[in-house]
């Protein structure tokens, strides 16, 4: 059964690029985000943020979050230094409403002007 | 408009060895939004400036260290050099030695901070410095540690009203994070939005025109 519209929690869909030697996989990721959530908020914060990794392909990917737990979720994905021994760093390109918006405003655009910039 | 459409700046940074990985670093500090860094050891490992982006600043710094008495002789030493000088508190001998000696900059996270160095600190113009890297190298007790250390330096810096500084003291072009996400981790001990940002656009640039050469002393300055 749906959820009723009033009661329905707000999200938000943090668009974010990763930048590491090697492809890090979805597991790998998945594990080292909800392991640096544990460890700044705990159980309790972690649930509260309810955080779900939505898309992933590599490079680039959308995570969900809260709507007024953003700023924790960014603190989190900053937490993350290393992932399966490599270096990482996860630089985040936007917040938005909708994982479509997530989508085409930040990642998109992100790929467009990195192709622009290869060619120059 | 956005508080972050200002200028930032990053004002420890390790320079690798190698020009390629100096580079690359560089460009990362770019595409995270800095405008410029302070380097540690830019005189040290020769880096060829002519090869970095011209629209990025790269400011010389230096980490003064030791016992207490050759702390204050490095601080005079360099005190008139233009560069920026940064102790690190690491115990509250050093600390003490570092605020009471005029011309440091940042006194980068003192370990026991307290209302007597608060103060001197407050006399000397000295800003507070607060390592956001070490929130994220570290993990359970040892964060633990660093996160209350930060809390009470904060507010001591309110209540005696220092300028406070953020680093994330990268040494690697993977060490650098935005300066959003800096303000979210400063978030984590109590720090707002706006002290985040001045810390790392206001107060930098506020350091580099006092070690600029036609700065005398606060209020006297050579047009």
């Amino acid at each position: 059964m749906k959820t009723l519209p009033v009661l329905r929690e707000k999200k938000r869909y943090i668009a974010f690029k990763i930048i590491s030697e090697n492809t890090i996989n979805r597991r790998e990721l998945t594990e080292e985000l909800f392991d640096s959530m544990y460890s700044l908020f705990g159980d309790k914060g972690t649930s509260e943020i309810n955080p779900a990794l939505m898309s992933y392909d590599g490079g680039f990917g959308v995570l969900r979050c809260q709507k007024d737990r953003t700023s924790d979720t960014r603190a989190a994905l900053a937490c993350i230094n290393r992932v399966g021994g490599d270096c990482v760093s996860i630089q985040v390109l936007g917040i938005s409403g909708t994982v479509k918006g997530a989508m085409e405003k930040f990642i998109q655009q992100s790929i467009i002007k990195e192709t622009e910039l290869e060619k120059d | 408009m956005s508080v972050f459409n200002a200028k930032f700046y990053d004002f420890m940074v390790h320079l690798p060895d190698e020009m390629d990985s100096v580079i690359s670093l560089v460009s990362a500090a770019k595409e995270f939004g800095y405008s410029g860094i302070a380097a540690l050891n830019l005189k040290k490992n020769r880096t060829d400036m002519n090869q970095l982006p011209k629209d990025f600043s790269i400011y010389n710094a230096i980490e003064v260290s030791g016992k207490p008495s050759k702390l204050r002789d490095e601080i005079r030493k360099y005190k008139d050099t233009g560069e920026i000088l940064i102790a690190r508190g690491r115990n509250e001998e050093v600390a003490r030695a570092a605020v009471e000696t005029e011309r440091l900059d940042i006194i980068l996270q003192p370990v026991k901070f307290n209302n007597v160095l608060g103060k001197i600190a407050s006399d000397n113009s000295i800003a507070l410095g607060f390592n956001i890297g070490s929130i994220i190298h570290t993990r359970g007790e040892e964060r633990v540690r660093e996160l209350r250390i930060m809390r009470a330096n904060l507010m001591y810096a309110r209540k005696y009203d220092l300028q406070m500084v953020l680093t994330c003291e990268p040494y690697s072009m993977y060490d650098f994070r935005s300066p959003r996400e800096m303000a979210a981790l400063g978030g984590l001990f109590g720090m707002s939005l706006k002290e985040a940002v001045d810390g790392m656009s206001t107060v930098p640039l506020d350091i580099i025109r006092k070690k600029s050469t036609g700065h005398i002393q606060e209020g006297v300055e050579i047009i």
